[in-house]
């Protein structure tokens, strides 16, 4: 679990308790949960500010478990647009346009290890939402024309987002060589010669096989109490039967000893940039380590006034900028990435040479105990912004629940931060970030100008 | 009658409106302090964050010198970069520490700010702001590191095809008027901004006339007029009235290319626009909603996208400036669907002006815009940024409350009137950026302008 790149990936704050240490523990939320005898997983999170709520769905299945081998790939995406395409009881198009009509917005997503349905809308609405969403959970019945216009869609969304720019490509790349084996190394949307190969049957099997009761969370946040859902719940999703689910297949990569770097040169590129990512444990896979992971990001990567802006940016005055992220909320591996822009006239090798050194001075000199309690304080402080709004506790809680974590913890996330050890921090930047060992483990990036180095 | 009513109502600032006896959608507080500063005030306790926006009118990058573009930008990325004693690791670590976000920003008109902070820091927080307003450092040093990271930033977005749709846009809308100007900056006009250029701004145009101010959450009334003229109290006085006219919108249908060789083109393409303050503004709304505003539902998207499959994403958009309004309809598509993509857009604006709207559109459109309004009042930042949206367009406090009634009684003919009104073939911009097939475009770009 890890909250921080989810949020500024959806554009929503994340949450926590300020005041930690000195007064009595605060759960972030207050949510309350419960589970419908098919297995199906509820989280309430209690929010009277105003009469609305939002509604989500989220199956904990995603792009990573699509079939292997069978030469297509992006079922889960695709099911997820055919989701608005009709069931029996509701015409295609009809769900998000009855929504509108109500003064409601609602829209979906896909990701590697989740795929999530929202609505946000007027208390009164809740019923009816509810009532489309546990219809589409095993109605779903898109006419054959639907199925055609709609494909074509989402090449032209893979166009918009990556084949008309370079970047994307390379981080494609770059995630492919990363993960190999893993099907995190495969885009969310399909290859793009992969794509024209999907078909209705695809979507079909993978709803098949995972769309179910007890492979769902339900999330209401806003305007309604547990007392008040739970017979809303039952009455909608609960009789709706629950079937086995197979196993999450999250394959491990194999470790690879020849150092793994990739060259883009492209005329669309005039702007220099740096990138290295690193396997890392997720939440799921390591929750000790990825707590001391959130802490380290914070504490070297949390504005101008922290370590690699200060020595990059500032001191040395080598990049405009330095940046490094850890996603740890998937089932399989997290990871972490750096991004760094030289500014004109430093190589890329040169700007390489200096954040690996900075790493290694951190290696060895450590930190100090003020700078870890600011970094903890910041994440803890985090958590109370989270709470300042409907959508986004429903969309944190959806993401960490549905790659494994449990409501307990992300309830008690500001006392796993607050618990952190400096000593804990400091293996972990050893373990993942020692340019000595890790080098050769990490997937190394440089995006170039066409022709002459910078 | 009802919108033209409304208006009226607007202009003497009297706004008895005959909506209902129950509370407003957003019950806003007026405060006036001893200093004479005019505070917009939600106050709710639900969670201990309080957020204050701020602008000042008419102080934003329409006043950037031609040979000096981005200097409103590069101001707002100064402010914060230290003040008084405190430089920019200590100011920014300060900030840091104490979970404070203080961001600073420029429209084209207005140049504002923001600061959220817990309610348990906000003494410094509010200590902060006022020192970044009113003794700024603009140390070299931090100069250098921002104008570094604005070309930075300029050489990323330049091969954009959305960015770069947008630049040109920009000019061939507005052409010799401010608005044409690169509020980002350009390569070469960033490097002429000396620390002198961002004191000059600050003193003549950060002034106590210009200030509009909004502030919600966890604060209580009667703290607002020693927290706001602690703050802004001590700032210049007056400024300068702008000198700037009215943008009018370019005769003719043009079409402007630019060959770029990407799979899938990007076009954007824009039509008069409406004040906010017109009468016909709510009929705008609704038309501008059945037209592309809706996403899924509006007629571009179900004819461009859910019937043919051509495009991800088709939108209409109405944009209100200070000096100047357009209705905007983005989309990009491959390159071998340009023509037909196009066709059909204007094949539904000219539908939209040959008849009325539907009845269920026509209801469907006043349910949302009306209904959804609430969704977006759920964060204390949020909340703040309608109060500024409406001080900044110079709307009364209760403007949802007359916006409602004032959508309830649009009719289709309405909708009609204001379609044919701003639908006029002569005054259509298309922009293009991408390998489009067949297509004629008739202007040719080569060079993006205002750029390098």
């Amino acid at each position: 679990m890890k909250f921080l790149p989810t949020l500024s990936a959806l554009t929503i704050l994340l949450a926590a308790s300020s005041s930690w240490a000195e007064t009595k523990p605060q759960r972030v939320f207050n949510a309350e949960t419960f589970t419908l005898s098919n297995g199906m997983e509820v989280v309430v999170v209690p929010n009277h500010r105003a009469p609305v709520v939002t509604h989500m769905v989220w199956y904990k299945v995603g792009a990573a478990d699509e079939p292997q081998g069978d030469g297509v790939s992006g079922a889960a995406h695709f099911l997820e647009h055919l989701m608005f395409k009709g069931s029996k009881a509701v015409a295609p198009g009809e769900f998000s346009r009855l929504i509108r009509s109500l003064g409601g917005e609602d829209n979906a997503f896909t990701s590697w290890d989740f795929t999530a349905y929202f609505q946000s809308i007027s208390k009164t609405y809740l019923p009816t939402v509810m009532a489309l969403e546990a219809d589409r959970m095993i109605n779903i019945n898109p006419p054959a024309k639907d199925v055609e216009t709609e494909l074509p869609v989402i090449i032209e969304e893979r166009r918009q987002r990556t084949d008309n720019d370079p970047r994307a490509l390379f981080m494609e790349q770059l995630r492919a060589v990363m993960f190999n084996t893993s099907p995190y190394g495969i885009p969310i949307i399909g290859w793009r010669d992969e794509m024209p190969k999907l078909t209705w049957q695809h979507a079909h099997d993978y709803y098949k096989t995972w769309y179910a009761p007890n492979n769902a969370i339900l999330i209401v946040s806003g305007d309604i109490t547990a007392e008040q859902l739970k017979p809303l719940a039952e009455k909608y999703y609960g009789f709706i039967p629950s079937k086995p689910i197979p196993a999450h297949i999250r394959p491990a990569v194999p470790e690879f000893s020849a150092e793994q770097r990739l060259t883009l040169r492209h005329a669309d590129i005039r702007q220099p940039a740096l990138i290295r990512g690193w396997r890392v444990p997720s939440f799921q896979q390591n929750p000790e380590v990825s707590y001391n992971l959130q802490v380290l990001e914070e504490l070297i990567s949390s504005g101008s006034a922290t370590r690699l802006y200060q020595a990059l940016v500032v001191k040395q005055k080598l990049a405009s900028s330095v940046d490094l992220s850890y996603d740890g909320d998937n089932r399989g591996d997290g990871s972490l990435w750096l991004y760094a822009e030289p500014v004109p006239g430093v190589t890329l090798e040169k700007l390489e040479t200096a954040i690996e050194q900075e790493f290694s001075a951190i290696i060895k000199d450590g930190f100090t105990d003020e700078e870890l309690a600011k970094a903890k304080t910041r994440l803890i402080d985090s958590a109370i912004y989270a709470r300042d709004s409907v959508a986004g506790p429903a969309m944190i809680i959806g993401q960490a629940m549905s790659a494994g974590a449990t409501l307990e913890d992300i309830e008690t996330w500001p006392a796993k931060i607050q618990a952190v050890e400096r000593s804990g921090v400091e293996d972990v930047m050893k373990t993942f970030l020692d340019p000595r060992t890790t080098t050769s483990k990490a997937v190394t990036g440089y995006m170039l100008p066409e022709k002459e180095t910078p | 009658m009802m919108p033209k009513l409304g208006l009226i109502c607007l202009l003497l600032f009297i706004c008895v409106w005959p909506v209902s006896a129950r509370a407003g959608i957003l019950n806003i507080q007026e405060v006036v302090t001893p200093k004479g500063l005019k505070v917009w005030l939600v106050e709710d306790h639900t969670v201990p964050v309080i957020s204050l926006k701020f602008a000042f009118k008419h102080s934003g990058a329409v006043n950037d010198p031609a040979d000096k573009q981005g200097l409103a930008r590069l101001l707002s990325n100064t402010l914060d970069e230290g003040a008084g004693d405190l430089d920019s690791k200590a100011f920014q670590g300060q900030l840091n520490d104490l979970s404070i976000s203080l961001i600073f920003s420029s429209t084209r008109d207005d140049f504002g700010g923001g600061l959220k902070t817990l309610s348990k820091n906000r003494d410094a927080a509010f200590n902060l702001l006022k020192l970044a307003l009113t003794s700024p450092r603009f140390d070299q040093e931090a100069i250098e590191r921002m104008r570094e990271a604005n070309l930075s930033r300029i050489r990323s977005d330049m091969t954009d095809p959305e960015w770069m749709v947008a630049r040109i846009m920009n000019d061939e809308l507005f052409k010799q008027h401010p608005y044409a100007m690169n509020s980002g900056g350009t390569l070469t006009s960033l490097e002429k901004i000396t620390a002198t250029d961002l004191r000059k701004k600050v003193k003549e145009q950060l002034t106590r006339d210009r200030l509009l101010i909004s502030i919600a959450g966890d604060i209580r009334q009667e703290d607002v007029s020693a927290i706001i003229d602690g703050i802004f109290g001590d700032l210049p006085e007056t400024a300068a009235a702008l000198d700037v006219a009215p943008a009018p919108f370019p005769a003719g249908q043009t079409s402007v290319l630019f060959k770029k060789d990407i799979p899938q083109s990007v076009i954007q393409i824009a039509l008069p626009g409406i004040a906010q303050h017109d009468p016909d503004y709510f009929a705008a709304e609704i038309m501008n909603y059945t037209l592309g505003g809706a996403g899924f539902g509006s007629r571009l998207t179900e004819v461009v996208r859910e019937q043919r499959g051509l495009t991800y994403g088709i939108y209409s958009g109405l944009t209100e400036m200070d000096f100047a309004q357009t209705l905007n309809i983005g989309s990009s598509t491959k390159n071998t669907s340009v023509n037909e993509l196009i066709d059909l857009t204007k094949a539904e604006l000219l539908k939209m002006t040959n008849q009325p709207i539907t009845a269920d559109e026509l209801n469907s459109a006043k349910t949302y815009l009306i209904g959804s309004v609430p969704l977006d009042l759920t964060s204390t930042d949020s909340i703040t940024s309608y109060m500024l949206g409406f001080q900044a367009s110079n709307l009364p406090k209760n403007y949802l409350d007359i916006r409602e009634a004032g959508l309830k009684a649009v009719t289709a003919t309405d909708v009609q009137r204001v379609a044919k009104r701003l639908f006029n073939p002569e005054q259509m911009l298309t922009i293009i950026v991408g390998n489009p097939d067949n297509f004629t475009a008739s202007k040719t770009v080569t060079q993006l302008p205002n750029v390098e």
